[in-house]
């Protein structure tokens, strides 16, 4: 579904134009229909390799093969997104769904399903600048998923939630592995990872140190903890 | 096509609904009111005082809405990063960058007929002088303006929200003025002077040419030939604007 080969993205950063290698050689490999987490400590390049994979910034060297037909098979989620304040979430979505170029009739189709989806049908007219934390997360999921994609990249879609907010967010994602759509996505929440995911990459200082299955992790640790595995790997 | 529509709409729902336009239309309404004022102590020449001083509002707002909407049209995307949303689809940032002009072009003539049509029932009640040429004028300020907008997303996409308006505002300002910078040349004394400004003549768009407020008042008559190749020449400009818009925000990684 997605091989990211030797990746590099070095950026010039301040008024002397200094150099900086935010990505040194990720290798990455994601199968089709698995849940696949994205870890590691602030800094490590995960949010930079997801927007290389969308082609938001482009890598300076290295490949990125993408098992789909473009972004028409793609759904992202950005993490902390910001909508447009004065549409209601229908509008939102609607406004999505043109993107895609769907003709009104499957639009309206696929918005009320996905509305049911993630739980807000009540407050589908509503302006979003009126959306709580959790609300604007789950029209988030929802944006990403108005095409019905192969492949979801969901950047820390845990962060700030409550934890109703939290277990739904999981209940999406599991529906989603069910239905057998690949899922990639960033998180700090490890119990979360271990409880999606059938497989991790771990990265630091831009580049991944450890990838392969959790049960290989939970296995290889002595206390069967993926915390205290991540922090093995991230300290060695 | 329909991701450019798309877009556009969503930017007209995004602006139409911004309280910030209620509050300029509010405050060009007043203005254009006022010129009722003006009209009552210009002894006997109301109708030309109600027409004159509307127009100038309808001109001034809109350039209001036209510089500093434009300027944060982009960027604002950029810096909420609801780009991140819109690039992850399907979407060029060629579509984007039309789509958005479009979005507000939809938003700024909603605004400048209401304001127009208004000014005409002003005319036309007050002065019993209504007259298609005051239409006629609004619909050129609306395209001095759509030059204006095109020139300010230019900006914006390679420098601040803030210079990017007052960049617009210099726009409009030199666009005005362009034709006496001409014709002043004309009349000095060195050939550097005179090619100087005849590049700053066809470098900045020539708004004032399709200017028809003195027109409008009675005190210059309209020549439709160069009217309409002034009005080809400012859509041309729109186009090229736009383009080189689309060139810079083409390099631009998030």
């Amino acid at each position: 579904m997605l091989a990211v080969r030797d990746l590099h993205k070095t950026v010039v950063v301040g008024f002397r134009r200094r150099k900086v290698d935010i990505l040194n050689g990720v290798d990455l490999e994601v199968r089709d229909g698995e849940v696949f987490g994205l870890l590691g400590p602030n800094g490590a390049g995960k949010t930079t390799t997801l927007k290389v994979v969308l082609g938001l910034m482009r890598p300076t060297s290295g490949s990125v093969e993408l098992g789909v037909d473009g972004l028409g098979e793609l759904g992202y989620l950005p993490e902390n997104p910001y909508f447009y304040d004065y549409l209601t979430g229908r509008e939102f979505l609607r406004f999505c769904a043109r993107l895609f170029s769907l003709d009104a009739h499957e639009c309206d189709t696929r918005i009320t399903a996905i509305l049911a989806d993630v739980g807000l049908e009540r407050a589908a007219g509503v302006q979003l600048r009126k959306f709580s934390k959790g609300m604007l997360q789950r029209i988030g999921i929802a944006q990403a998923l108005i095409n019905e994609p192969r492949f979801v990249l969901l950047d820390e879609p845990m962060t700030g939630l409550d934890p109703i907010g939290r277990v739904e967010v999981k209940e999406i994602i599991q529906r989603l592995h069910e239905r057998g759509t690949t899922v990639l996505f960033n998180s700090h929440i490890l119990a979360d990872v271990a409880a999606l995911c059938t497989r991790i990459a771990i990265m630091r200082g831009g580049r991944v140190i450890w990838q392969g299955a959790v049960d290989d992790a939970l296995a290889s640790d002595p206390h069967g903890d993926l915390e205290s595995f991540f922090m093995e790997v991230v300290r060695s | 096509m329909k991701r450019v529509a798309a877009v556009a709409v969503n930017t007209f729902r995004e602006t139409i609904r911004d309280r910030i336009l209620g509050v300029i239309i509010l405050f060009a309404l007043a203005m254009i009111v006022a010129s009722l004022w003006l009209a009552s102590i210009s002894l006997g020449q109301e109708d030309r005082m109600i027409k004159d001083f509307g127009l100038v509002a309808i001109s001034l707002f809109g350039l209001i809405v036209a510089a500093f909407v434009a300027a944060s049209l982009v960027r604002k995307e950029v810096e909420r990063r609801t780009v991140f949303i819109i690039f992850s689809k399907p979407v060029s940032r060629n579509e984007f960058i039309w789509g958005k002009f479009l979005g507000l072009a939809s938003t700024m003539f909603t605004v400048l007929a209401g304001m127009t049509v208004f000014l005409f029932l002003l005319a036309w009640l007050v002065a019993k002088s209504p007259s298609g040429e005051l239409l006629l004028a609004g619909l050129l300020i609306y395209l001095q303006l759509l030059v204006v907008m095109a020139m300010t997303m230019l900006f914006s996409t390679m420098t601040s929200a803030i210079l990017a308006s007052v960049w617009g505002v210099c726009v409009y300002a030199a666009g005005q003025l362009s034709h006496n910078v001409l014709s002043l040349s004309r009349t000095g004394h060195t050939e550097v002077a005179h090619a100087l400004s005849t590049v700053v003549f066809y470098l900045v768009p020539n708004l004032s040419a399709v200017d028809l407020r003195a027109a409008v008042v009675g005190e210059g008559a309209t020549s439709w030939p160069h009217l309409v190749a002034w009005c080809v020449y400012l859509v041309a400009y729109i186009v090229i604007a736009l383009m080189a818009a689309t060139w810079i925000f083409r390099r631009k990684e998030f």
